[in-house]
């Protein structure tokens, strides 16, 4: 890989022969661009992490970063609901420990968002179309659930808006379960971000994923992100 | 020689990238509007489509005609020239029926004369593998050195009815051609583009063709040109496309944009699963391995899709022969209890409204009717029914302000119901009505004899409940998108004469 110029986090990323982005490498990209993602700190000792979450306040989720866990899941690197410095102070040992032999680079410590509506944006590459974004129901059924709609980036804001409205479970978005209807203007905003970002940087990026993306009373959040990266080569 | 109607390999997997600028003029608008044709391969043998393609030049085209074949001699009593050298005038286009292996030679003879638009019905190229792709770039590359345009290889080339440009190499006893009218047809496979040919040709008086493209493997002229010229042309006011890849779906789509703003776009996709399942790192990835992205990129671009054959001829008659409606309320009118309820169980499944009628309506009717039938929505007119209180019904429903589409429902079967009567007393409407409106006539003889006036009259008819109303819905999703993006809505529903 000879390629000069590469922006900062895709030169480390390719430097260290990854094909993804971390966690906490996506959020900056992300947050380059005005997308929303909770107060969160990539951090390595555990003291601070005491400091950051009282900073922030409780309840937190803590996530492994590692350049081997691409899905955190299957290996514990998620935990949520962390209450108290007592419950940090133990969770974070523990996750060092237990991931000791992954490279850990740190842990993101970042404040959970209250409960809401779990949605997905995100971004493919169609063999046929090129770079589209991608809207749907989030969170850990979205295969099952299947209900997306896409349009093709860079999108404008009333696209987006359609987007939503093209869902099949409306019922889901318009305040399900005691749950506030979601904030669509706010989504559609972020949709159009990630479909520019694709476009802004296409050279890099194969897929993103932000799931969940969380629709709750107090606006609209990322809360777990992913950018797959193009092999250069 | 082998004619290769079915094309097997034009989806390509990279995507272009948006739209490149273009000429000032879209190629297509030399090939439909050209003055001469060299017809390369020209046979004198009935059952060649050689033959076929010659006798429909010579008997209908309006502009000129040359024959070419080695042999030489005469084709229905027009001269067949051996060399296109032998030609003295000018000639501004070509079609080449030639066996694979001389149409480059074709080719170089229509760089030579300074043909530039070419159509290339011959079959043998990148369909059938190796040796044919190799051809292929053969084509591509004297096109490219010579300015020419092609269309084609390996498909069944223009037809125009309005010109008398008929390149369908299927005789008119087999196939028969529609008259001059608002729609035009792109097809990627020349078998279905034929075979719907032949329905619209057969269909009432026959007058539904403005242009007709079949491009097979769109060497050069592809989906996206074709959807470009009929977008721009005055007398294409219904687009049909039959696709079952793109070799620029990203262009397509930013054409489409545009083009469904003026005039629906009506599109089958065939080949649904090509995307087929592959090892992905995302969510999104794995969502989007299918052909949900063609469905969801097709309406963001407004362009009405269908999934089967009964679906496209559905919408292409809705769309070609009635009015866009104002909103999404329903009235079904109807003399069969079972199929208003049918109908109305249609208009809830796929969100439509029944509409409730105007009260002083409803006040009106009820007086001049027989206090049997039930005056609601659907109007059921029950077993007593006569071709007056049918028309009757229509007539005091037709203006309703709260009424914006008709489906109109007859079960001939009654005692008292003169279909003649019935049929000429709805002739007066196919003149006047402004309102959205579709029919349907379940049974047998009679439903035919309807049918068939309903066609005479320009009126979208229907074989069953579900498919009226499912027309209905068509037509007022694309009326809901246009009213979306703040255009009006085009008229294109002809008077019949």
């Amino acid at each position: 890989m000879t390629e000069k110029n590469i922006p900062e986090p895709f030169a480390t990323a390719y430097k260290e022969g990854r094909t993804f982005l971390l966690e906490h490498e996506a959020l900056k990209v992300f947050e380059n661009v005005g997308v929303v993602f909770p107060p969160n700190s990539l951090i390595k000792d555990v003291n601070d992490a005491i400091k950051f979450a009282n900073k922030i306040g409780y309840p937190v989720v803590i996530k492994a970063m590692s350049p081997k866990i691409l899905h955190k899941s299957d290996y514990k690197a998620v935990v949520i609901g962390v209450n108290s410095d007592k419950e940090l102070e133990e969770q974070f040992n523990d996750m060092k420990e237990r991931l000791k032999n992954f490279d850990l680079e740190g842990i993101l410590v970042e404040k959970q968002v209250k409960k809401g509506t779990e949605l997905l944006i995100g971004m493919n590459i169609d063999p046929t179309f090129g770079p589209v974004v991608a809207f749907g129901i989030g969170g850990i059924f979205v295969e099952a659930i299947q209900d997306v709609s896409f349009r093709m980036c860079p999108t404008n804001k009333d696209r987006a808006l359609r987007m939503i409205d093209e869902l099949k479970t409306q019922k889901m978005l318009n305040g399900f379960r005691g749950l506030p209807p979601v904030d669509r203007n706010a989504l559609a905003e972020m949709i159009v971000k990630i479909s520019e970002i694709a476009i802004d940087m296409e050279r890099y990026i194969k897929e993103i994923d932000l799931n969940p993306v969380i629709a709750n009373e107090d606006g609209v959040f990322g809360v777990d992100a992913r950018i797959i990266l193009k092999d250069l080569s | 020689m082998k004619f290769q109607c079915h094309v097997l390999f034009v989806t390509t997997t990279e995507h272009k990238s948006g739209s490149t600028t273009k000429m000032a003029e879209n190629p297509l608008e030399n090939f439909f509007n050209t003055q001469s044709i060299a017809i390369f391969g020209a046979s004198e043998s009935e059952d060649k489509p050689g033959f076929v393609i010659a006798e429909n030049f010579i008997n209908n085209f309006a502009g000129k005609t040359y024959l070419l074949n080695p042999k030489g001699g005469e084709i229905l009593g027009q001269p067949v020239y051996k060399s296109i050298m032998e030609i003295a005038e000018p000639i501004d286009s070509a079609v080449i029926i030639v066996p694979a292996k001389y149409v480059p030679a074709a080719m170089e003879d229509c760089a030579k004369k300074g043909i530039k638009s070419v159509t290339i019905i011959s079959g043998g190229f990148k369909e059938i593998g190796e040796e044919g792709i190799k051809l292929q770039k053969q084509i591509d590359q004297i096109a490219k050195e010579n300015d020419i345009r092609i269309i084609g290889p390996n498909c069944i080339g223009l037809f125009y009815p309005k010109r008398g440009l008929d390149m369908v190499f299927l005789p008119e006893r087999k196939l028969k051609r529609p008259t001059a009218g608002n729609i035009s047809i792109l097809s990627q496979s020349g078998a279905f583009g034929s075979a719907f040919l032949d329905i619209m040709g057969s269909l009432g008086n026959g007058n539904y063709l403005s242009k007709f493209v079949s491009y097979g493997n769109a060497s050069d002229i592809n989906e996206a040109d074709i959807l470009e010229y009929f977008g721009e042309d005055p007398e294409t006011k219904v687009i049909l496309a039959y696709l079952e890849g793109f070799n620029e779906g990203r262009r397509f789509i930013e054409i489409a944009r545009k083009v469904s703003l003026k005039k629906p776009i009506i599109v089958i996709k065939a080949n649904r699963t090509e995307a087929g399942a592959k090892a992905v790192a995302s969510h999104t990835a794995s969502l989007a391995a299918n052909d949900d992205v063609t469905d969801s990129l097709f309406k963001e671009a407004g362009i009405i899709r269908a999934y089967t054959w009964d679906e496209l001829f559905d919408c292409m008659v809705a769309f070609n022969s009635t009015l866009l409606p104002e909103g999404n309320r329903v009235l079904v009118i109807t003399d069969g209890g079972g199929a208003g309820v049918m109908a109305s169980d249609t208009i809830g499944t796929l969100k439509l409204e029944l509409a409730t009628i105007s009260p002083e309506i409803v006040k009106k009717m009820k007086e001049d009717l027989p206090p049997y039938f039930s005056v609601s929505n659907p109007i059921d007119l029950t077993g007593s029914a006569t071709a007056k209180e049918y028309l009757y019904s229509l007539e005091q429903t037709i203006n309703d302000p709260q009424v914006d589409a008709i489906t109109f429902i007859i079960i001939p079967t009654p005692p008292a119901i003169d279909v003649k009567t019935l049929m000429n007393g709805l002739k007066p409407f196919a003149k006047s009505i402004k309102k959205t409106i579709t029919f349907c006539a379940i049974g047998g003889a009679e439903a035919v004899y309807i049918r068939e006036e309903f066609e005479q009259m320009n009126f979208p008819f229907y074989p069953t409940p579900a498919r009226s109303v499912y027309a209905i819905k068509k037509l007022t999703e694309y009326a809901d998108y246009l009213r979306a993006h703040g255009q009006k809505l085009p008229l294109i529903r002809e008077v019949p004469k």
